[in-house]
């Protein structure tokens, strides 16, 4: 839970909370955005998106053709084949798309950086964002906490997605999630199913909870 | 001595700038040409520090530095980078990187970085690339030499990094070619500043227009 109050932090510019999605390629985290889009809404949030392709503009495209939010407030910036850096190591071409977005939409209250698909070492970097989230899902093995990479430790939210799947896949997902737990101490972990919603609605209420100081 | 570590430090690619997810036209030309030996390489690098780098990126650079305070004068200097950078990917490109620095400044503090990315916000600046190094550059205290080879040398590292991730030379290849044009940068560096910008790197500027039609690229540009 973030201590500073919106607009008085430390060597930044921006005055809207700054949220990060990072995770495997392929563990759905342009899906929960899909699926967080209309949750957030319900609750009037006023909210932007930034993408971050490895190679392509696809993830971008996506939600601007979704039809769930004005293509406008969804911007893409390239990751230069290195998608740890545009977070971590050099974010600056993230927050200046950042910066643009609160410059073209005043009153916004949100920005969510969707990272580039990448592995468990992936972390986002805190001049870039108040608070991430790393999405892991069933499907990539119930080993993946175990590993206990960067991403899954020091993320602010861990979250197995592709529940539905853990049957098909032969995963103990109870043993899973507790495994997850363990790893992470106090800090939570949220199952969902980005396909269905199942679980988002939590995601959704951390995310005001923690950057937004809503109840 | 203090002026040479603070121009290390802003040639320093740990510097976070932005400067990672540009090519300027590597990636196009790679894709246009066919596979791209070490001599060919060197060659396109040595050929953009001389007809871009030398005669147009140096002298937005230098005059930027020496409008001091003026930023109105700032500006025109932004406008006439505009106006002759003919590749369209080139001009975002460059506009795109100045914000990625000017955005690290600012929240840094350095004098002179808010004040000039106030001006982009509000559209009376464009914060290319160049411009925004001339007026940051001098508000962090670099001397104008130190402010020129930085420039230079981002330059040409960021043509050797973008040719390792792209898979054209080995990281240690790319240190052997980068110290071969050093002499050629420290030589061009040297020469006298150009009264106006001007720079003519054609099959760049192809390489780029075509890559930006492309629907995958690991670049911006």
């Amino acid at each position: 839970m973030l201590e500073r109050p919106q607009g008085q932090k430390s060597g930044r510019l921006a005055s809207a909370a700054r949220i990060g999605i990072g995770g495997p390629v392929g563990s759905g985290k342009t899906a929960l955005i899909e699926r967080l889009i209309p949750e957030l809404q319900a609750r009037d949030v006023d909210f932007a998106v930034v993408t971050n392709d490895l190679v392509t503009r696809e993830d971008a495209e996506r939600l601007r053709r979704s039809g769930l939010i004005d293509p406008e407030r969804v911007s893409a910036v390239e990751a230069g084949a290195c998608p740890h850096t545009v977070i971590r190591e050099d974010p600056t071409l993230n927050m200046a798309a950042g910066d643009d977005l609160e410059v073209r939409f005043p009153g916004l209250e949100l920005v969510i950086f969707e990272s580039g698909g990448d592995n468990l070492a992936s972390t986002f970097s805190l001049d870039l964002v108040d608070w991430w989230m790393f999405v892991i899902d069933v499907a990539g093995g119930d080993d993946i906490p175990r590993k206990k990479g960067p991403g899954v430790l020091k993320c602010d939210l861990l979250i197995v997605n592709k529940v539905d799947l853990a049957p098909h896949v032969g995963v103990d997902l109870p043993g899973m999630l507790e495994e997850a737990q363990r790893a992470r101490g106090e800090r939570p972990v949220v199952a969902i199913n980005a396909r269905s919603g199942e679980g988002v609605d939590t995601v959704a209420d951390m995310i005001c909870r923690a950057v937004l100081f809503r109840p | 001595m203090i002026e040479r570590l603070l121009a290390i430090w802003q040639a320093d690619t740990a510097f976070p700038s932005g400067g990672f997810a540009f090519s300027n036209g590597l990636e196009g030309l790679a894709a246009l040409s066919g596979p791209m030996g070490e001599g060919e390489l060197e060659g396109v690098a040595a050929a953009a520090l001389r007809h871009r780098w030398a005669s147009a990126d140096r002298v937005a650079l230098v005059r930027a530095y020496g409008a001091e305070d003026d930023l109105d004068a700032v500006e025109a200097v932004d406008r006439e980078v505009e106006a002759t950078t003919l590749a369209e990917p080139f001009r975002t490109g460059s506009r795109r990187n100045g914000a990625g620095l000017v955005a690290a400044h600012a929240r840094i503090g350095t004098p002179g970085a808010e004040d000039l990315l106030a001006r982009i916000r509000q559209g009376r600046a464009l914060g290319h690339l160049p411009v925004v190094q001339g007026v940051v550059w001098r508000g962090a205290g670099l001397d104008l030499p130190g402010a020129v080879l930085a420039s230079g040398y981002v330059a040409l590292t960021g043509f050797a990094t973008a040719a390792v991730r792209l898979g054209l030379v080995g990281a240690v290849t790319a240190q052997a070619m980068l110290r071969r044009l050093l002499p050629v940068l420290a030589a061009l560096a040297d020469t006298p500043v150009p009264a106006r910008i001007g720079s003519f790197s054609p099959r760049l500027d192809i390489a780029a227009l075509r890559h930006a039609r492309g629907e995958v690229r690991l670049f911006s540009n």
